[in-house]
């Protein structure tokens, strides 16, 4: 039976989870400015070398280099099955390479430590979020898994749902929030504890206009203090107005950049792709 | 650990599955057999349901009470937890949760290993609920206030029922290994089919998930007799088995 979303004020106050009445920040207070240095204090962001992986016959990832820098938005575009999911999930270790590493911050991340990890907030494939658990025990559990004490986890919690504008929704169980909203539930979790590397997979799909605005915000304060953000999009004009590079892959492989600046970056991108497809000598799907 | 163990709680704690199961293994389960021994004992003695109650009572009072429930838990407790540890650990797959839990500091195993602990602890919770519902619902059965000679089938009827849970810990492995719940359901009712066939064929004493129920008295006194020490210790190997292969398949799947 569909279950209609909850539309129920924030019951939280009492509620098992424990959080205390939210206070909605308003958007200029996500502060904009650097609050860190951007130049790394471990290493150079996220570095990709030479990264090969295929199923069976088919190259889902096809000798990718790729370098994103602390302090910048980084954005991964391609057409569906281009194999950006795939990138990102052997960049963060789901996936094993055939062939090539990976370094996060100068360390690889086979055997990545504990302490590596903390530094990192991901939201790939499904957004993080147990359909029993309500919005703001998803995100309380989501700071412990992060290493977070308890106290400062509810802090955390508090601070997510207020900045993705969730706290009319946050004692409601997950199940019952629409998909926009269990979009916005998955990226406070990524953006729990600032961390220094984001890795977020099609992050505006499900959301309203209201909601694309509000995660261009938070992704240019995330890089202003300092966090290498690798996003990755269909929309080329959400990823002008604010990515720093934008890397385009096609059949897993990385076939050109784009100029955020540019004008007419669609003409561009299907020229890059259609390029590629000739070479290959093979026509555009 | 502690953060998985807050974690995994919450989760188990909040979820459907892990209810229905501790109602009707907690309460049913006890109830049922309340039930039968009331039909058997106060009831006339030539009805089918009285015929077969009968067969399954072994001495009288809380002895054969006890005893009657150990059976019965023997085989609710494996299907019930078993029910509960596909969900545990095959939901991360079906609901497409596990990608969230990847690249964290608190590392994949740990998680597995969290699992098994709260389990473990809702598996012992469980049978002590069942024990505490079967003293409550003796009255209905008509047996006095409970004596020393209570204690012994008491002790078996929680042995029986942590045995019956922890033998389920394999099918965590299967669901992680298969990627969902309903591998692991397959699995389950696989293993009591198999069971059923190897106890017929009579080496039943040599398959744990039959040993369990043989100790408990299902297939009569003698069969029960022929359980050894050595039988019963293949149910925390098997345990054991589960939990270590389905730790290290937790260190290193991947998402695909």
């Amino acid at each position: 039976m569909p279950v209609p979303e909850c539309s129920q004020p924030d019951p939280v106050s009492g509620s098992p989870s424990g959080i205390g009445p939210v206070q909605m920040r308003p958007l200029h207070a996500v502060d904009p400015t650097p609050v860190r240095s951007t130049t790394d204090p471990g290493g150079g962001g996220l570095d990709a070398s030479d990264l090969c992986r295929s199923f069976g016959v088919e190259r889902a990832v096809d000798h990718v280099d790729l370098h994103v820098l602390p302090g910048q938005i980084h954005a991964l575009v391609g057409l569906n099955g281009a194999g950006k999911t795939t990138l990102m999930r052997l960049l963060l270790g789901m996936l094993r390479p055939d062939r090539g590493s990976v370094a996060i911050f100068g360390h690889s991340v086979a055997g990545a430590s504990s302490e590596l990890w903390r530094r990192v907030g991901h939201m790939l494939d499904t957004a993080f979020g147990y359909p029993e658990l309500t919005a703001s025990e998803n995100l309380r559990c989501a700071a412990l898994l992060r290493g977070l004490p308890e106290a400062t986890a509810r802090t955390e919690m508090n601070t997510g749902i207020s900045d993705l504008r969730l706290s009319r929704w946050a004692g409601c169980r997950t199940r019952t929030l629409s998909t926009g909203n269990r979009q916005r539930l998955g990226l406070a979790c990524a953006l729990i504890g600032e961390p220094d590397l984001l890795v977020l997979d099609e992050p505006t799909t499900a959301l309203d206009p209201a909601g694309v605005v509000l995660v261009r915000t938070l992704l240019r304060a995330a890089a202003a203090r300092g966090t290498a953000v690798l996003v990755s999009s269909h929309h080329l004009d959400e990823m002008a107005r604010i990515a720093d590079h934008i890397t385009v892959m096609h059949r897993g492989r990385i076939v050109g950049a784009l100029d955020p600046t540019g004008v007419d970056l669609e003409r561009t991108f299907f020229d890059l792709v259609l390029t590629v497809d000739e070479a290959d000598d093979r026509p555009v799907e | 650990m502690g953060a998985a163990l807050k974690v995994e709680w919450l989760k188990l704690r909040r979820s459907r599955i892990s209810l229905i199961t501790a109602v009707l293994v907690g309460i049913g389960v006890p109830a049922l057999t309340a039930g039968f021994l009331a039909a058997a004992t106060r009831g006339p003695a030539d009805t089918p349901l009285a015929i077969k109650v009968n067969a399954m009572l072994v001495g009288e009072g809380w002895t054969a009470y006890l005893g009657m429930l150990a059976q019965i838990l023997s085989v609710m407790s494996f299907l019930g937890v078993g029910f509960v540890v596909a969900w545990c650990f095959g939901r991360e797959f079906t609901d497409h949760t596990i990608t969230g839990l990847y690249a964290l500091p608190t590392s994949l195993a740990t998680i597995a290993a969290a699992k098994y602990v709260v389990l473990l602890a809702w598996s012992l919770a469980l049978s002590l609920i069942t024990l505490a519902a079967a003293f409550a619902l003796a009255p209905f059965a008509g047996l006095p206030a409970p004596t020393t000679e209570a204690l012994e089938p008491a002790a078996k009827v929680l042995a029986v029922g942590v045995n019956g849970a922890v033998l389920a810990y394999p099918l965590a492995f299967i669901a992680s290994a298969a990627r969902g719940y309903l591998p692991a359901v397959a699995g389950l009712i696989l293993i009591v089919v198999v069971t059923q066939i190897l106890t017929v064929l009579g080496v039943g004493a040599w398959v744990p998930y039959a040993a369990t129920s043989l100790w408990a008295g299902m297939g009569g006194p003698a069969a029960a007799a022929t359980i050894e020490p050595h039988h019963l210790a293949l149910i925390p190997l098997t345990a054991a088995a589960g939990v270590a292969s389905t730790l290290w398949w937790w260190r290193r799947m991947q998402v695909v």
